[in-house]
Parts: C-alpha cells; structure tokens; sequence
C-alpha cells in the first residue's frame, strides 16, 4: 500500500540559484555597458578652503564655468576661450522663456591657484552680458 | 496492518540554497563599486554680485560712501587694502570689516595678479563679518 502524502514531504525542495544569479549578473553588465553616463560638469580644480554661505537650501547650478590652475576654461568637459564661452552663456539665456540673465543660475569653480586674471575676465564677459550676479564655488574644510 | 504517520518527516525536508555564488556576486559587485567611487569633497558656494568698476564706484546712487576692499599684491605678497589699513590675513580683515556699517554693502575689488584663494578669502571675510550685499569688482 502506498502512501503519497509520506512520499511527498521526503522531497527535498532544491532551490537552484545559478541560473537566476547568472542571468541577474548579465543585466547587471547589460545595463552598465549601455547606460549613458551623465556628463561630468566638475573638472578637477582645487577650490579655496572657505566654509562659503552654510545655506540650508542651496539651489542647483544651470551651467558650470571651472577655472583651472593654469586659466583654461572648462564646460562640460570642453575646453572653451571667451569668445566660445560667450557664445554658450548666450545660447543658455536663449533658452529662458524672456531670456532674462538674471534666471540663469551660474557656478563658478576657480581653482585657488589660479590668478585672479582670468576670473576677472569671465566676470567682465558675465556682467557685459547683465547677469548680475554668479556663485564661486568653495570647498568646505573639514 | 499499522499505519502510522511519520512524525518526523517534517524534519526530513532539506531546502538546499546554494548562495555560493550569489555571494560570490555581490562580493564582486561590492568590490567593483569601492574601487570605482569618487568621494568628493563637500563643497559650498559664495554669491557677490558681479559689477565692473566704472559701474561700482563712478556715480553711485547710494547715500553711503562705498566700502571697498582691494585685493591685491602689496611690497611682492597678496594683502587685503581696507583704505589705508594693509591687512595680511583674513581674520585681521575680518575683524575690522566688523566694525562697518552693513547697510551700503561692500565692493570686493580683485586685481588681476593676486590668486583666486585670496579673493574669496575677502567675500568669505565680507560674509562673515555681516555683509549681505557683496560685490565682486574685478579692478581696471
């Protein structure tokens, strides 16, 4: 005589998690090889050591000017001189439905070693264009 | 004939999760994301008003005398010039932009030599001391 509900618990129940882990750790590469990778807009620069405006509420920067040590001008990865970054600030105030300067939200990261010279030059070139006011970026110490 | 039931069978049951290479994985996923992550350094921010200096100094409308503090090099090394004070530091600028008055608000004038550490060293100085309005000047 048999006895079927006996038979059915001496069943090992045998979860095979190869598979599964395979296939997860092929989405895995799947998703990193082909995610585009948001576009760095900080470039390596030394920042001056200031403990800056401590504001709770800090508003995030539409376009990011960085000065490096040596005075080259980096947007977005690119490598810009005056004329060019007079040409891309305009091309973002155009993009203000009033294209008003005062909207556009400016961050500029200047390397602490670099000479005033050529910050003094994209604040000439920014004010020339009415923005009225930017935000020079600080690295707080620790 | 005796039936009996198994009592035990429940004890019997072996779930079997091989989480070998599961760990394995994440492991692996762990260490990639260590090696690869940036810390970046916390960062804060300034915010002067930007004017050139024939709109800052020449016909201003205020009622006040405009403060101004300059920005530059002095016998060879950098120095903050607060009319004829010559201060070194930022804690001695800091100290006498204390004792102006806020309202007018004040100009921080940056000459073209002096590095950029030493001009927000001035605004920082300027916030701290009580200034709401600061301006950054870059000088002729």
């Amino acid at each position: 005589m048999r006895f079927v509900e006996a038979e059915r618990r001496k069943r090992t129940i045998n979860v095979e998690l190869t598979s599964m882990i395979d296939v997860v750790f092929l989405l895995i590469i799947f998703f990193m090889t082909t995610a585009q990778f948001a576009k760095m807009t900080r470039a390596e620069v030394s920042l001056p050591q200031e403990s800056g405006e401590q504001d709770p509420t800090p508003v995030e920067a539409g376009l990011v000017i960085n000065i490096t040590e040596g005075g080259e001008i980096i947007v977005n990865d690119a490598s810009l001189d005056l004329t060019e970054l007079e040409y891309l600030v305009k091309q973002e105030i155009a993009k203000y439905p009033d294209r008003s300067a005062h909207q556009l939200k400016l961050l500029i990261r200047a390397d602490k070693n670099a000479e005033s010279a050529r910050l003094n030059q994209v604040v000439t070139l920014l004010q020339s264009l009415n923005i009225g006011a930017a935000r020079i970026a600080t690295e707080v110490p620790r | 004939m005796r039936i009996q039931r198994k009592k035990s069978s429940r004890r019997e049951k072996e779930i079997t999760l091989n989480l070998a290479s599961m760990i394995d994985v994440t492991f692996l996923l762990l260490l990639y994301f260590m090696v690869t992550t940036v810390l970046a350094q916390p960062e804060d921010r300034l915010s002067p008003g930007l004017q050139t200096q024939r709109d800052s100094f020449v016909g201003s409308n205020s009622d006040f005398e405009p403060q101004i503090v300059e920005v530059k090099l002095v016998d060879g090394a950098p120095a903050f010039v607060l009319g004829a004070r010559i201060f070194r530091n930022k804690q001695h600028l800091l100290e006498a932009l204390k004792a102006l008055p806020k309202a007018p608000g004040v100009f921080i004038n940056v000459f073209d030599d002096v590095d950029v550490a030493h001009a927000t060293a001035a605004m920082q100085a300027a916030h701290d001391a009580g200034f709401k309005k600061v301006t950054y000047v870059p000088a002729k």
